[in-house]
């Protein structure tokens, strides 16, 4: 990439807002998941919207496709960006532009933390509600490309259920508007669409998101459990009960020692074969007593070896951190570490819990488990050392087959931390051509000329294939013209992206 | 040959119904696949296609040469119930869907305005939600992913059958409210709750003011209604404005409510209502927007929800509405030109509030527009999403209004 | 780490989660992820691969720009141990360019025996007559700001060198036999904080600590080690390990900074001994807060104390609840919570000087917060921060004094008449 580029970008920035420089990109090269790494052409970190546009705007003009990037918490590849590429991060866009008490909203920029916001909205009465492990580093704008999750969602829902309207940088630079304060589409739900889009729509550059009343009152338990089984079938029996649980976590043994290991020891027990972690809210008191009751009583029915209430906010806070920085502390097993993502029905995590005990003992793995089990949401974690070719790829197959088995069940590739590069490979096993060929259309809508985040998402390179096959598996299409066609597309990316 | 005799050979005699009241031939496909089939063959022949569901919601007046009807695209394929969690297809009518989660103690949590026979398909395709959006949300929020047909005929998948899914881009969320624009659902895969044990509907009749200000300190006591609806006199059949309360939930949490409620109702007194008379009184609620000729809906800011009563009033006259105030949503049905709506709708925009156009005759809603004109730069994206889906512009849908 | 991997393995168990961003001070000064703990352990990385040269000036930059608080350690959930990363990178970086010409400088003048104590006498004389408005956002201007900032307090500066805060306190209110720990004097400490020392010396006595003198120590090498210059650093480790002997008394420190080093004598040492000797050191506010109890309760001072815990307290060596019970002993102290209060405040020894652009960008957060908070004292256990926040409170326009806690203490307890 030449440094001209650099120069004009500087002009719009300020020098020491582009990283021109190897030793800089190489901090770029990585996100929440180092098993992929790219070092992105150049590094711009424009500190305003208008710098942003323009930015944009520069690139669009000369066709260089770029990657914007928040925190760089993701854990798919994301934001990463290729040669050819710059990488555009927004951290620095990090204004909490309104809280508005009345109409329970805020408008942010997309660089504001997630765990600030939060902060900021505290005093209110509100939260926000979607709390991502890693919210006290990652961005409500990373959190709406990914559509983040957390363990709160399973109650409160993820973020797309609490975006009420964006403003959006296409990349072409032009800035649309979607969506209205209130929350009711303008048209067709394009808000829906963007949220969880990976960066493939465009930027985000104002944020308008719901806010909810904090809980008046709160009851977490910790239960532990002597089998994975049986802790699993705890989590159907509550599910089914229809009390909706804030957060209905669980962790194995070896999560359990790693976060007893790290600063976040939260006194979790390192004998049980499985914690649950419960939490109920909510605005009465009375029902929240009442509730917490009934899922004592369920876990204990279960076989819950014992179950234990958080007696105080200190107590219950060290609780929560000893799950969020789970995935953090799991650096103390190993050097490295695939954190798989993948969703299956609540009925079948008794099943599927087993059964990734079975795959990870074929192949020699250690395989700890640390997940939303409310949502049944898994994150099976596989630590291992990269430095060993041949045990790489036998965490690759390992991680193929649990991957596989996820699907079976009824299952998809990823709940939360989203496709990016790391699930290209899997989205196939749960998408045919045609609903691939579909999302692909929609992306060039949004981009034609795939300049944003390009080779995320949709596996490009082998859609054709896929419609060619499948189409000759529907006689009657192959006897039609017409059919045999992929999906419109205005131009052809490949030159582009090159 | 006939259009008639294409589509019979296609899909075989009990696809084709009686002709529509405008004498559209009426299709049935039996399956999602016959939907493909029906939808790539009109495609290339150049049909232009209505899509219906049970014909009791939106007028089955469009211009078209085929109107396909979903209605026999009614099965269950999936209930279950330890996952909350279910499959049915859009034809599928929403009593019949109800019932048969109810016998599997599961709820799918929506209201929406209608008849009681009124298709999945319809509700999710409009996103119209009712009252219960208060408590769970709007329509998106229960829907976990759908399967359709774009107007050229293909299938896609978007989204999955679990409860979180972030795998691709969420298509679901532009078939949701988008009016059939963007090919026909097929496939719903649902989000359920248990069906709740307690259930139960307060009502309190007095001045609009007066309930709203009842409303809010509702929700400012900390109470956690599944509705919270505010209905207009007419709608109502009531004298005065009433608002009603619906609590669901566990016993225990219904109890802790309805004890919070008479300490909130500002001298008022709430009245309950017996399960028979709370379920006529949602019922009629629901029905009374499916038999006026306009219904439409407009979303604002909470604490924009007594100007915009107002401004409806003002400009349309006190007809049929109901407002849930604190999502900020107001439905109104009744009789309005073309020229009115359009200068409501003007009018709205100026406040940041869109006017999503329900239900009408064709030719309002083909002057007016599900949608009307976008915001600076939407159009060509709404566009281009509409080449995408149905590049033949096979399907008649009035989107933006002429 | 004088063999294998000289404090690099300490980065191993980096994972990349970025949870350490929010608490990196330069990060948040800067947004960018090369002033960011994660980017600069991928820097040291690829140091140690070989991927990067030593003399590679972004790295050289970046890394420089580090403050050196280690406030990313104790958020890590992994338990990197980055200021051994740092520190080894430093000492290869230094290796290889030498040390620039005003580190060099300021470590000379600061840290030299014969020569600091001139420094130091010079000073003393300028601060006296330097009114506190002297101090602005230059260079020059805000250096006089810090040395104005090491005045005791309320420009009583002579009363506690002179006069009755001298005198010798009354019997131990703990009970006998007192026992007795060293007190560490340091340099910049002993030269521009000496009546934190005599508030050390008072408030412990009146804790049953009597506080021993150690001569032949030396400065605790601190500067150097963080400098780069881990040779000259360990010769000065050794030389405090023989002077402070071999007992078993605790070694008292007041000064954050050399605290941390000293507890990790035998890191850089790599020896027993060293190991040993850091058992022994303790800061002020441990000695003072006892078993848990806390230390004897003073009068009641009537004042609003905005807390900034140092960073070589809180997160190298994990103090935070002690230096609270010196607060919970002065009836009526009212602490004044502080956004961001455990956030570096730009300090960081030599840095100051050094990195002037990104210290200041660093203490503007930290300012604002204060200005915010209106605090009457800004309360902190490090030279250094003292210094800094003293000027930068001067330069901004806000009206508080900063002291170390122990003075605080030592008022309460003269009001108290407990030194009568």
């Amino acid at each position: 990439m030449s440094s001209a580029l650099a120069r004009d970008l500087a002009a719009i920035v300020g020098e020491r807002h582009v990283s021109e420089a190897r030793a800089e990109r190489f901090t770029y090269a990585m996100d929440g998941l180092p098993t992929h790494r790219r070092v992105p052409d150049l590094v711009v970190l424009p500190g305003t919207r208008e710098e942003l546009i323009a930015v944009v705007r520069l690139l669009a003009a000369l066709g260089v496709p770029f990657v914007p990037r928040g925190a760089g918490t993701g854990l798919s590849g994301g934001a990463l960006a290729d040669q050819g590429t710059v990488l555009l991060v927004l951290t620095r866009l990090n204004r909490i532009l309104q809280i508005d008490n009345a109409n329970r909203r805020a408008v942010v920029e997309p660089g504001v933390v997630n765990a600030k916001l939060g902060a900021a909205a505290k005093p209110h009465g509100l939260q926000y509600a979607p709390d991502p492990s890693s919210q006290t580093a990652c961005t409500v704008g990373g959190n709406v490309a990914e559509n983040a999750g957390g363990p709160h969602c399973l109650k409160y829902g993820v973020t797309a259920n609490h975006v009420l309207a964006l403003e959006v940088l296409l990349a072409d630079g032009s800035v649309v508007e979607l969506g209205s304060p209130g929350g009711e589409p303008w048209g067709p739900d394009l808000v829906g669409l963007f949220v969880g889009s990976e960066g493939n729509f465009g930027i985000a550059t104002k944020i308008t998101v719901r806010l909810t009343p904090l809980p008046r009152a709160i009851r977490t338990l910790l239960a532990d459990f002597t089998s994975i089984r049986a802790a699993g079938e705890a989590v159907t029996t509550i599910i089914a009960s229809g009390i909706v649980p804030a957060a209905l976590e669980m962790m194995d043994q070896s999560c359990i020692c790693a976060v007893e290991d790290s600063v976040y020891a939260a006194g979790y027990p390192r004998d049980a074969a499985a914690i649950l972690l419960a939490e109920i809210d909510g605005r009465n008191v009375d029902g929240v007593v009442a509730e917490t009751e009934a899922v004592t009583e369920m876990l204990r029915k279960s076989g819950a070896r014992s179950v234990r209430s958080a007696a105080t906010e200190v107590e219950r806070e060290r609780l929560w951190q000893g799950r969020k920085k789970a995935f953090g502390a799991m650096g103390r097993l190993s050097r490295d570490l695939v954190v798989q993502d993948a969703v299956v029905p609540r009925s079948a995590l008794p099943h599927v819990l087993e059964t990734i005990c079975t795959i990870a003992q074929n192949y020699g793995l250690v395989v700890s488990n640390v997940f939303h089990a409310g949502d049944g949401n898994l994150h099976p974690n596989i630590s291992f050392d990269a430095t060993d070719p041949a045990l790489k790829q036998r965490v690759e197959a390992a991680s193929a087959e649990i991957m596989q088995l996820c699907i079976d069940a009824g299952g998809t590739i990823t709940g939360e931390h989203g496709v990016g590069i790391d699930k290209l490979r899997y989205m196939h096993l749960i998408f045919d051509a045609e609903s691939l060929g579909a999302m692909q259309a929609v992306r060039r809508v949004f981009d034609p000329r795939e300049l944003v985040n390009p080779g995320k998402v949709v596996p490009i390179h082998a859609c054709r294939e896929w419609t060619s096959i499948r189409n000759a598996k529907f006689g009657m299409r192959n006897d039609t013209t017409g059919f045999n066609s992929a999906f419109p597309i205005p131009h052809s990316a490949v030159e582009v992206t090159r | 040959m006939t259009i008639l005799d294409k589509v019979t050979a296609l899909l075989g005699e009990g696809a084709v119904l009686e002709a529509a009241p405008d004498r559209v031939p009426r299709v049935a496909p039996g399956s999602p696949d016959a939907v493909a089939l029906l939808l790539g063959t009109a495609h290339q022949e150049g049909w232009r296609v209505r899509i219906e569901g049970a014909g009791t919601w939106l007028q089955s007046d469009a211009p078209a040469d085929i109107a396909l009807t979903t209605r026999r695209l009614d099965r269950i394929p999936a209930i279950e119930p330890s996952d909350l969690t279910a499959t049915a297809e859009a034809g599928i009518g929403l009593d019949q869907l109800r019932q048969q989660l109810a016998d599997r103690g599961a709820w799918l949590a929506i209201d929406p305005p209608g008849l009681a026979g009124r298709t999945l398909g319809s509700v999710v395709s409009t996103a119209t939600a009712g009252p219960l959006r208060h408590g769970y949300g709007p329509i998106k929020d229960h829907l976990l992913g759908v399967t359709f047909v774009t107007g050229d005929g293909r299938m896609v998948q978007s989204g999955g059958r679990v409860m979180k899914n972030v795998a691709g881009y969420d298509l679901t969320r532009v078939q949701a409210g988008g009016f059939g624009a963007f090919g026909v659902i097929v496939l719903v895969h649902l989000r359920l709750r248990t069906l709740p044990r307690a259930d139960v509907t307060y009502v309190l009749e007095g001045a609009r003011e007066d309930l709203t200000q009842v409303g809010e300190d509702i929700a400012a006591a900390g109470l956690t209604p599944a509705a919270l609806e505010l209905v207009s006199p007419a709608l109502a059949r009531r004298e005065r404005w009433v608002l009603a309360v619906r609590l669901a939930g566990s016993p225990a949490l219904v109890a802790a409510d309805e004890a919070g409620l008479g300490a909130a109702s500002g001298g008022g007194r709430f009245a309950p209502l017996r399960a028979e008379e709370a379920h006529a009184f949602w019922m009629r609620l629901a029905e009374g927007f499916a038999v006026r000729p306009v219904t439409f809906r407009i979303g604002g800011v909470p604490t924009a929800s007594d100007e915009l009563l107002d401004l409806l009033q003002h400009q349309l006259g006190d007809e049929w509405i109901s407002a849930s105030p604190a999502a900020g949503a107001i439905r109104w049905t009744g009789d309005a030109s073309i020229d009115r709506l359009q200068r409501l709708r003007r009018t709205l925009a100026g406040q940041e509030v869109p006017l999503t156009l329900e239900r009408a005759p064709w030719p309002l809603r083909g002057a007016v527009g599900h949608f009307g004109a976008y915001r600076e730069g939407v159009g060509p994206l709404v566009a281009g999403l509409r080449r995408t889906f149905d590049p033949g512009g096979a399907l008649v849908v009035a989107t933006e209004g002429t | 780490m004088t063999e294998g991997r000289l404090g690099f393995e300490g980065l191993d168990a980096c994972v990349h989660c970025g949870f350490c961003l929010q608490a990196c001070p330069t990060f948040l000064a800067t947004g960018d992820e090369s002033d960011s703990p994660r980017g600069r352990i991928e820097l040291m990385r690829a140091l140690e691969r070989g991927d990067l040269a030593v003399t590679d000036p972004a790295l050289i930059y970046h890394l420089d720009r580090c403050l050196g608080c280690r406030a990313c350690e104790p958020v890590c959930p992994s338990g990197v141990q980055y200021g051994h990363g740092l520190e080894a990178a430093r000492a290869r970086i230094t290796a290889a360019r030498g040390t620039t010409l005003l580190t060099r400088a300021a470590v000379w003048a600061l840290t030299t025996p014969g020569v600091s104590g001139v420094v130091y006498w010079f000073a003393r004389r300028l601060r006296s007559v330097l009114p506190r408005g002297i101090a602005g956002w230059g260079r020059i201007r805000f250096a006089l700001g810090m040395l104005v900032a090491t005045k005791g307090d309320r420009g009583r500066d002579e009363a506690v060198n002179g006069g009755r805060r001298r005198a010798t306190p009354t019997a131990s209110h703990r009970p006998v036999p007192p026992r007795t720990a060293q007190l560490f004097r340091g340099c910049v400490q002993e030269g521009l904080f000496s009546h934190v020392h005599e508030a050390t010396k008072r408030t412990l006595s009146v804790n049953g600590y009597e506080t021993r003198e150690v001569p032949g120590q030396r400065c605790c090498g601190a500067l150097h080690a963080h400098a780069g210059l881990l040779d000259e650093a360990r010769v000065l480790a050794r030389a405090n390990i023989q002077a402070f002997g071999d007992g078993d008394e605790p070694i008292v420190v007041n000064s954050a900074g050399c605290g941390a080093l000293m507890k990790e004598y035998g890191h850089l040492l790599g020896e027993e001994r060293g190991t040993r000797f850091g058992t022994r050191v303790r800061d002020v506010t441990e000695l003072l807060a006892g078993d848990g109890k806390g230390p004897v309760a003073g009068a009641p001072l009537d004042l609003h104390v905005a807390y900034d815990p140092p960073c070589h307290l809180l997160h190298a060596q994990r103090i935070g609840a002690e230096p609270l019970k010196l607060f919970a002993a002065i009836p009526l102290l009212q602490l004044v919570p502080v956004q961001g209060a455990a956030e570096c405040c730009g300090s960081a020894g030599l840095f100051t000087l050094l990195e002037p652009e990104m210290s200041r960008a660093v203490l503007e957060t930290k300012l604002e917060h204060l200005r915010h908070a209106a605090p009457q004292i800004v309360a902190s256990g490090n030279p250094g921060c003292l210094m800094q926040l003293g000027a930068g409170l001067a330069a901004a326009g806000i009206h508080a004094a900063v002291r170390h806690p122990v003075e605080l203490l030592d008022d309460s307890y003269r009001v108290a008449g407990r030194y009568e």
